[in-house]
């Protein structure tokens, strides 16, 4: 054995313990989270298209035992990917403590055919 | 010794001429550009993300609830003011309009701001004799809006030692000119709270 061995055991796993990406399609894949999300979880998203625009519809729960501030935007993007209308202004979320909120959005261009949720927790 | 600090202080003040221009910004370096989209909480009278709230919710509402079938004519109204701030209001129906034609779900007929400068234009095509007569637009043919736009916005101030609470909430209808129903209304609150 010896040291080396021992280390690349260890590495292993650590490797092991490293978060795996969200699977793609899955309500984690579709958050863009500006810095580590404390206390929040993220619940099941809706999407529909009604009247030819796309609506989301997203749930967030604060699992904290204290009020939590939070800004959050939606990014609408079209069949490449990429963004098909400009960036939406910020929003302010007040979440009392253990609350769950459902984010309702609509999409400002038929185009859209995905989202992304960008969360900033200050 | 004089000569070592002279020679020491000389080539910082090389080093640091050089630094400066490693960026295209001219300037003391006490102003930036700032993020247009982000929350503004400088006071709470109204603010650009209150506009910007107001605009985005609205429009979408709108648009996606399916009465402006086949892009119709619709005549924006200014917001009344029923608040004892200034509030640009027409700023509001600016943003409204330019969202909505950008989601493609309306045209707009002039308005009453640009309804004098459309008249003006016509009178001076037609009636100056100094155009060409295949290119003048023709008097008679300006369409008509078949929806009206028109919303008012209020607020609700209250102070103790500790507080300031600002509510304000934007109501916006659409109506129908010729039935004179509403087709279709929504409205938007929002809370701004000081602590002392």
């Amino acid at each position: 054995m010896g040291l080396k061995s021992i280390a690349v055991v260890a590495l292993a796993l650590l490797a092991g313990c490293a978060t795996p990406p969200p699977e793609p399609g899955s309500a984690a894949s579709k958050v863009l989270a500006t810095g580590p999300i404390e206390d929040l979880a993220i619940g099941p998203m809706r999407m529909a298209r009604e009247n030819g625009f796309l609506t989301v519809n997203a749930q967030l729960s604060n699992t904290d035992t204290r009020n939590k501030t939070l800004y959050y935007r939606y990014l609408w993007l079209g069949p490449e990917g990429f963004p098909v209308a400009d960036a939406e202004s910020w929003k302010s979320l007040t979440l009392y403590a253990q609350q769950t909120s459902f984010l309702p959005a609509i999409a400002p261009v038929p185009q859209a055919v995905d989202f992304r949720l960008e969360i900033n927790t200050p | 010794m004089y000569a070592r600090i002279s020679l020491l202080a000389l080539s910082a003040l090389l080093i640091g001429g050089c630094a400066n221009n490693t960026s295209p910004v001219l300037g003391s370096g006490n102003i930036s550009y700032g993020d247009p989209k982000a929350v503004e909480l400088v006071t709470n009278e109204f603010g650009s993300t209150d506009l910007q709230m107001i605009a985005e919710s609205m429009t979408r509402s709108l648009a996606q609830s399916g009465v402006l079938k086949g892009r119709p004519v619709v005549q924006v109204y200014d917001v009344r003011n029923k608040t004892s701030e200034y509030i640009d209001t027409r700023e509001i129906t600016t943003s409204i309009k330019t969202q909505l034609m950008r989601s493609g779900t309306a045209r707009f007929a002039s308005d009453n701001t640009d309804l004098q400068s459309q008249v003006d234009q016509l009178k001076l095509q037609n009636q100056s004799g100094l155009y060409k007569k295949s290119t003048v637009a023709k008097t008679g043919n300006m369409i008509a809006a078949r929806y009206r736009l028109e919303g008012s916005i209020s607020s609700i101030v209250k102070r103790s030692s500790d507080y300031k609470d600002v509510f304000y909430k934007f109501s916006l209808q659409l109506v129908d000119v010729e039935s004179g129903l509403a087709e279709w209304m929504d409205e938007k609150e929002i809370r701004k709270t000081t602590e002392r």
